[in-house]
């Protein structure tokens, strides 16, 4: 791709301390009982074929959630090594700027 | 996309979105095939037989016409159809298939449910239930006559104090005196929930229920 | 630093609105959303005459109660949301990725195959159980040991006959690549409604499968109901939540003219969601014989994802900062916000009733019709009509025929869906005590009476919001004949 659009005819997107703050914090928040989450499934898993009693029930709604974890995670992954995430707060501009400019054309 | 390293990442990532879908087949094909899921040829018990005989002589020319006679092989047929009424007609989104073990449930409908009671063709998909409108009916089987759930089917609030049921005409010809083979199809079900229990309380004769 | 200059380059030679957005079919997709969700609460409304003896078609077969319930919630999910949320994803992911979708003629193939899935189902509710006893469908179900059901199967919102399921499954592969090439081709890093957009085709997919195929062909008993609460709880949660909030993320920006407070904050709701909201579903059949420490694990996850919720609910009322007015001045975003409400009380109302106490006393009982009707109605709906009520103009080239319509179509909606809700949450406790206290079941019916009555006319009100909006739109649409053909193109699209 090009690079010849001056980028600064957009407004940049900063964060403000309190954002990054709170976006933080929720993350720690969130990724706490999640990973806890992601553990016990995987115990179970564990727990099932060590043959707890009944336990076969949940084997197949245990192995789909693991195996579509992976697979977001590998998404994760893939969109972090793209460099999605370094500008966190720009994509939330450009998406208005563009509705603007699509707006511009149509509306008189 | 092929070229980069972070392509990997993606390719990983629908490759495991389709594992998880094809898990689902493979899944149960490996980790259940050895369990014995009842056909219902098997789970077709004495009881329900004697209920099944009792609908014979009962309506003998309507069950003439619907199943020939009461062999256990044509009960394990009403069954089956008994099983497609009560899920085509939405039963199971007013009534409820298990007993909990909280709320006084045992004391009012019997044994609280185990696994084992749902290992069998006719719970496929099983109907444990959302909702009760109308009582649990796991324990339902044997409670009352066939005669009442004839009459019951037929007009609900005649035999049944101010229920919300609906009717259900269209299982006889006629009058509730004439089920026919949908009816008395729906009815062999309803008496086989709970058959395969030794017994279970009548909660109508229980002393709370009484008002005593 | 490259990405975002790549974007910027896409602007440069970006396509015009009519390039990328094909509005004939939104409008297409939104009348078929409005006539199913006008079939569904007509069905709602004949179920709760018949609760409360009032049923004036009590024994017409092909009227019962029983099977109209199961139109009630399919033609919700599959025929109102399914088809509303498609026709504003051909409004969103066009413009938000700078590419028309894969294929219009496919998009037309999928239009007409969802309508012709969704009416096939409805059909095959209503008729399939009179022509149920043929020996060819009796001897196949021997055979195989298979339900076999013409109509309906026995897992709520996998009601869809077996004959259906491998063409719906056949469509939402076909939606899936229909917006997934778009997305694909867009460059840059993704807005956040997007990765909300891409979840829900995986999922959707995933979950329609699971819930459809597994519980009737491969499993029985209790291990089918720890895959059919799943698939209830997943239906909601992996399929309109995404949906739904990738919308909002969209729309509320647009329409507050602001861009969303925190986009990373965003994000982290998003990866919370994804990793996290599957867990749960077997909180839905808690007590069943399904083993108790997979129970256990349900009820703590569902806990936790309340924090998800929290970092969305904050975000977008950080969002709204001190533009509070426009939630009185600017309809749709009064129902967008009006939603998220319902929003914060339903998943606050989940976090309680998956706990095993209040199971105990709940479950079974209305109140979780009311919970269910509170995000169905409450969320989602809400925020499809906010979002009808802003495109519909946009689409027809015209303001609405009478703002006055639009306010009272808020106001029924919500006012009755609220009024639904409370009625149903009590009555579900007294539910619950009557069974407990052993007395007759009678007691039970005779005392929800008085809710039930209520419910009816809570229903009734919620419909006649529903008829002002449809009164509102044809007025507004038949404008379109009346008056001077517009040059702009959004009138010419309409015609």
């Amino acid at each position: 791709m090009s690079d010849t659009h001056p980028s600064a005819v957009r407004p940049r997107a900063g964060m403000s301390r309190r954002q990054a703050w709170v976006t933080a914090a929720m993350a720690v928040v969130i990724l706490i009982p999640s990973m806890y989450g992601f553990v016990g499934k995987f115990l179970e898993f564990v727990h099932i074929y060590r043959g707890a009693s009944g336990g076969e029930f949940a084997v197949a709604p245990i192995l789909n959630y693991l195996l579509a974890s992976a697979g977001f995670f590998c998404m994760l992954l893939w969109a972090a090594w793209n460099g999605m995430f370094r500008d966190i707060e720009q994509p939330k501009i450009d998406f208005l700027e563009n509705e603007r400019l699509l707006d511009r054309d149509t509306r008189p | 996309m092929f070229e980069s390293k972070s392509g990997i990442f993606f390719i990983a990532g629908i490759g495991f979105f389709l594992l998880a879908f094809l898990g689902n087949g493979a899944v149960p094909m490996l980790m259940y095939k050895d369990r014995h899921e009842q056909t219902a040829e098997e789970v077709v018990n004495k009881k329900v037989l004697n209920q099944f005989a009792d609908l014979a002589e009962r309506y003998p020319e309507q069950f003439r016409a619907a199943f020939g006679e009461a062999s256990a092989e044509r009960c394990a047929e009403a069954l089956r159809l008994g099983r497609q009424i009560y899920v085509g007609e939405g039963c199971w989104h007013c009534h409820s298939q298990f007993v909990r073990p909280v709320s006084n449930e045992s004391r009012r409908y019997g044994p609280v449910s185990k696994t084992e009671e749902y290992d069998n063709e006719l719970q496929r998909p099983v109907l444990f239930g959302t909702r009760r409108v109308g009582p649990d009916l796991s324990r339902e089987g044997g409670r009352r006559g066939n005669d009442w759930h004839a009459v019951h089917f037929y007009r609900p609030r005649t035999v049944s104090n101010n229920s919300p049921m609906p009717e259900y005409p269209w299982f006889f010809d006629g009058g509730p005196d004439k089920p026919n083979r949908r009816g008395l199809a729906l009815i062999t079900y309803v008496q086989w929930l709970g058959s395969w229990l030794d017994e279970y309380p009548y909660y109508e004769e229980l002393a709370e229920v009484k008002g005593e | 630093m490259t990405s975002r200059s790549q974007t910027a380059a896409a602007v440069h030679d970006r396509p015009a609105h009519g390039d990328l957005v094909d509005e004939r079919i939104i409008l297409c997709y939104y009348v078929a959303a409005l006539t199913f969700l006008t079939v569904s609460m007509l069905a709602g409304i004949l179920m709760a005459l018949q609760l409360v003896h009032w049923n004036p078609l009590n024994g017409v077969e092909l009227l019962s109660p029983g099977r109209w319930r199961m139109i009630h919630t399919n033609a919700v999910a599959y025929g109102f949301l399914a088809n509303a949320f498609l026709g504003t994803l051909h409004w969103a992911v066009p413009r938000l990725t700078f590419h028309k979708v894969a294929s219009r003629p496919l998009s037309w193939f999928i239009f007409v195959a969802w309508q012709a899935i969704v009416g096939l189902t409805a059909i095959g509710i209503i008729v399939g159980p009179t022509f149920q006893d043929q020996p060819w469908l009796l001897d196949l179900a021997k055979q195989w040991r298979l339900p076999m059901n013409l109509g309906a199967q026995g897992l709520e919102w996998g009601e869809t006959p077996f004959w259906i399921d491998p063409v719906a499954l056949l469509g939402l592969a076909l939606v899936a690549v229909n917006f997934m090439v778009p997305i694909g081709r867009s460059k840059g890093p993704m807005y956040v409604s997007l990765w909300y957009f891409m979840a829900a085709f995986v999922w959707t997919f995933l979950t329609y499968a699971m819930g459809n195929l597994l519980p009737e062909y491969a499993v029985a008993g209790t291990s089918a109901g720890a895959i059919g609460g799943l698939f209830i709880h997943d239906l909601v949660g992996l399929f309109v939540t995404p949906l739904g909030w990738g919308l909002m993320y969209y729309f509320v920006p647009i329409l507050l003219k602001r861009p969303i407070w925190s986009h990373g904050l965003s994000l982290v709701g998003f990866w919370g969601l994804a990793f996290f909201y599957p867990l749960q579903g077997i909180h839905h059949f808690l007590y069943t014989p399904i083993p108790m420490f997979l129970q256990y694990g349900a009820v703590i996850s569902t806990i936790a994802v309340e924090l998800v919720v929290a970092t969305v609910v904050i975000n977008f009322f950080g969002t709204l900062g001190k533009k509070g007015s426009e939630f009185f001045t600017n309809l749709p975003i009064r129902y967008f916000y009006t939603g998220m409400v319902f929003y914060f009380i339903t998943c606050f109302q989940c976090a309680l009733q998956v706990t095993l106490t209040f199971q105990k006393l709940i479950h079974f009982t209305d109140w979780v019709v009311g919970h269910a009707h509170l995000v169905m109605f409450g969320v989602f709906s809400l925020w499809l009509f906010g979002i009808m009520t802003y495109l519909f103009p946009r689409l027809l080239g015209r303001p609405w025929y009478s703002r006055t319509l639009c306010e009272y179509h808020y106001w029924l909606s919500s006012v009755g869906l609220f009024v639904m809700f409370l009625d149903l949450t009590l009555a579900g406790v007294f539910q619950g005590w009557y069974w407990a206290s052993l007395q007759p079941w009678d007691a039970s019916t005779d005392g929800s009476q008085p809710f039930w009555i209520t419910r009816v006319f809570a229903g009734l009100t919620m419909f006649a919001g529903l008829l002002c909006f449809l009164f509102n739109l044809w007025m507004t649409w038949r404008g379109a004949e009346a008056a001077e053909r517009s040059t702009s193109q959004f009138a010419a699209a309409a015609t």
